[in-house]
């Protein structure tokens, strides 16, 4: 315990210093300074989009970084590259691991080293001697489980004699036990010396396994120290923008939906899938139901499922009254379903056609547009009447949407979703990549839309937007709902504590 | 017994069943087919087919393709020819023909792994610059009436009727087979195409792997043009257009997987035995050869459509694994409190 406090006097292992990347007009690192000792656990946390895997990236030499340095053992390094950096004694194990599906394990573990593979075979074997690991060297790789394909990769990292481990997310995928085994391996690995990044979602984790703390938000380090001086309650400060705690939800005019009077529309009772397990949550017409939750917690492999993309293990989902469970995407969009995409480059635009092209590409099999011969009047009357409601800022509807900003381009893919007439609409992601003009256009467009009766469903990343627009919200926590709040008990601290696994009392 | 079930397994061995299977089909159709002239005639008509698929299988291994081989292997043989026609030396014919294989190899590379042009198209455009630089070349004319020593070494035999272009085959299968499964560089070939990010991470050059693949394809489709021109002793202008198919479907009958990572040169070898022997054992059997690339060709889509089932299927079933195991916990966590 006491053998790692001595870390003043030493040089840290590993230094990084303002640290800044961009990518285009993104900023995701403003100036990240840390340092990791021998024989030390950092755990770096964070929510979605902080900038933790771009550091980490960008230590292990796969991104450079716009300006900074790195220091090894006091000395600048040039990490330009992987290969560097693996010299450099530093190892990233990532978050999926990275293994060679069709290599033996032990193809895996020597793949880039050369020698005698008798004595290489000599060196793994004693590494899991060490590590207490029992592992088939001859397997295929694609016959491990993750815990496994992660010891793979711990392996890879020892034979290179790494003295730096980066572990993006190791837990994510691990059962209990399995959790607990990795927590071995790290505090043998902690007491021969190696020092550790420990990127996690779980604060309980934080504790049990790290000796210092680093907290991550928007492109900043905000929270930094030994793990002892902190309580959980402020880690989920230091994940809270500055000034949320004044923050509360909006007071402008809000109408209170009025859930007595309402018959749910859509009913989601036990529904497990691949991803999440015994969900159960009402939809109601004209309200925003928000969800949040961290990557990786299942809410796009929830809604994907509601929406008909993947197998459905038990449960059910009803719409109206009626099951829906299991249906093809094509039948649940006729029942009156529809999706707006969290990536609309990859699932939403088709970006070389116009826009009203792409406002009524969800009408095409209807009818509605001409069965044969498309109705070119009716199509612009439909994208005109949109491009009004939502304000869209277009020169021509005849425009490409390849030409409009991201702002614009979502109201569209929103007004297509629309143009069917649904009445549950699942917005994933709505203001991913959006400007904050745009936003508050699209935070209007989905008040519209709930006072238009339709029910909205959000899954967000964005806290803030929860908030915001929320009616009533859920959490989602490795795949199950832990957390159901109303109106007033929405705050960026209660959603932010139960997405990181706090518990909270739970409200129905 | 464990060695023996996984000989089973090893996709090259089950593409070797099937060519002894197709020998010894045709052996019934017509007894006569079985004796030791024509089944070595079968593996000495394989060189060319042989060579490309070794040097294309280096490319399929990381991942990509490469459709410029044929015309690469033609402008090498109208080359060997010209110098033939000068008078000029076989080293020096061997030495333009490498020459220019890596060349196009290079540019092939450099497009594909550096440019991020996608190989197909990539490849497609090459094969067409370099089949008119054959006709720029020749002048549109078939180059023939070459004599001297290579015309001679065609159909030279070494020993117990193999020749000696289909010894040299072989010997480059067996130290391309040795590279690629035990030397460190070589694995790498393996590593890209199995999991171009994971090989990244190891610290493996992806750009550098992928090029030195496509110019060591364009070496073999070089050394193929030798041969075709020592072989045939004359070069139109449209010799070896298809060979790329041929070659891939080598390869894929061979079971490389047509997305990288997965097989070995002893199974391209094979492959394009078979390849070569189709539309030999079909005048055996009795068909007419016209039935020649329907049958090939419907060979390759079935290989083709269950190897990528395969291949989508272990995908999905990982991710589903995966997700499975996020929520495999029983009660859910978090419950205790700091």
């Amino acid at each position: 315990m006491a053998a790692n406090t001595n870390t003043q006097a030493s040089v840290p292992r590993l230094q990084v210093r303002d640290i800044r990347k961009a990518f285009g007009q993104n900023v995701v690192l403003r100036g990240i300074d840390l340092s990791v000792s021998a024989g030390e656990v950092v755990a770096l946390i964070g929510g979605n989009g902080a900038g933790k895997s771009t550091l980490m990236k960008i230590i292990m030499g796969i991104y450079s970084c716009d300006s900074g340095e790195i220091l090894i053992d006091g000395a600048p390094a040039r990490l330009g590259k992987p290969a560097a950096a693996l010299a450099a004694g530093i190892y990233l194990v990532p978050q999926e691991p990275l293994l060679f599906p069709n290599m033996t394990v032990l193809e895996n573990i020597l793949m880039g080293f050369a020698g005698n593979e008798a004595e290489l075979k000599k060196r793994v074997a004693q590494h899991m001697k060490e590590l207490g690991v029992d592992l088939n060297l001859q397997r295929k790789a694609n016959t491990l489980s993750i815990a496994e394909q992660q010891l793979v990769e711990l392996l890879r990292g020892l034979m290179r004699d790494a003295r730096i481990l980066i572990l993006d997310e190791p837990t994510s995928a691990l059962t209990f036990g399995e959790v607990q085994a990795l927590f071995r391996v790290m505090r043998d690995l902690k007491s021969k010396g190696i020092s550790m990044i420990y990127i996690t979602h779980r604060l309980n984790e934080v504790f049990e396994i790290a000796t210092s703390v680093a907290i991550m938000r928007d492109g900043l380090i905000t929270l930094e120290g030994p793990v002892e001086s902190f309580t959980k309650e402020m880690l989920i400060q230091g994940l809270l923008p500055k000034d949320a705690q004044a923050q509360k939800q909006g007071e402008q005019a809000y109408e209170p939906v009025r859930y007595e009077a309402l018959k749910p529309v859509l009913e989601v009772r036990s529904f497990s899938g691949y991803g999440f397990t015994d969900v159960s949550f009402d939809l109601y017409p004209g309200e925003i139901l928000g969800i949040a939750g961290v990557v990786g917690a299942g809410r796009t492999e929830l809604i994907s499922t509601i929406f008909g993309r993947d197998k459905t293990l038990s449960g059910k989902v009803l719409l109206d009254g009626k099951d829906i469970t299991g249906m093809s995407t094509k039948q649940i969009l006729k029942e009156g379903i529809n999706f707006v995409p969290e990536d609309r480059h990859a699932h939403g635009l088709f970006k070389i056609r116009s826009i009203s092209s792409n406002t009524t590409s969800a009408l095409l099999s209807g009818g509605e547009i001409g069965k044969v011969n498309m109705n070119r009047r009716r199509q612009r009357e439909i994208s005109k009447k949109y491009v009004d409601d939502f304000r869209t800022k277009i020169v021509s509807l005849e425009d490409l949407i390849g030409s409009l900003s991201g702002g614009n381009q979502q109201k569209v893919v929103i007004a297509r979703s629309l143009s069917t007439k649904p009445k549950v609409v699942i917005l994933d992601e709505p203001t991913r990549g959006i400007d904050a003009a745009a936003r508050s256009d699209v935070y209007g467009i989905i008040r519209q839309l709930k006072e238009a009766g339709v029910a909205v469903l959000m899954v967000s990343s964005d806290i803030e937007e929860v908030v915001e627009l929320a009616d009533r919200a859920i959490t989602v926590f490795q795949g199950r709902i832990n957390g159901e709040f109303s109106r007033g008990e929405i705050t960026q601290d209660v959603l932010t504590s139960a997405s990181f696994g706090i518990a909270q009392e739970r409200t129905v | 017994m464990s060695k023996v079930k996984g000989l089973f397994k090893a996709r090259w061995a089950s593409s070797l069943i099937f060519l002894i299977l197709l020998f010894l089909i045709t052996g019934i159709a017509d007894p006569a087919f079985l004796n030791y002239s024509n089944i070595i005639s079968c593996f000495n008509a394989a060189t060319m087919y042989t060579l490309l698929a070794v040097g294309i299988a280096f490319v399929i291994m990381t991942g990509e393709i490469d459709v410029s081989i044929g015309s690469t292997l033609c402008i090498t043989a109208a080359m060997t020819g010209l110098i033939a026609q000068q008078g000029g030396s076989v080293a020096l014919m061997l030495v333009v023909c490498l020459a220019t294989g890596a060349t196009v190899g290079l540019v092939n590379g450099v497009g594909v792994a550096y440019f991020g042009v996608p190989s197909l198209i990539f490849t497609l455009g090459t094969n067409s610059v370099v089949r008119g630089l054959v006709y720029i070349l020749t002048g549109g004319r078939t180059v023939e009436n070459f004599g001297g020593a290579i015309a001679s070494y065609g159909n030279k035999t070494l020993f117990a009727e193999i020749t000696v272009y289909y010894a040299i085959a072989v010997a480059l299968v067996a130290i391309s087979h040795v590279v690629l499964t035990r030397t460190r560089k070589g694995k790498y070939f393996i590593a890209v195409g199995d999991n171009a990010g994971g090989a990244r991470l190891v610290g493996i050059s992806v750009l550098g792997t992928k090029i030195l693949a496509y110019v060591l394809c364009g070496l073999f489709a070089g050394l193929g043009g030798f041969v075709f021109a020592s072989k045939y002793g004359q070069v139109m202008t449209v010799a070896g257009t298809g060979y790329e198919m041929t070659a891939i479907a080598a390869c894929v009958l061979g079971g490389i997987s047509l997305s990288g990572g997965l097989g070995n040169m002893i199974g391209a070898a094979i492959g394009a035995v078979i390849m070569s022997s189709i539309s030999r054992l079909l005048v055996f059997i009795g068909l007419p050869s016209t039935y020649d690339n329907t049958i090939t060709g419907v060979m390759l889509i079935v290989i083709v459509v269950v190897d990528a089932l395969a291949q989508h299927r272990s995908v999905e079933m990982s991710r589903r694994k995966r997700l499975l195991s996020r929520t495999a916990e029983n009660a859910p966590e978090g419950g205790g409190k700091a």
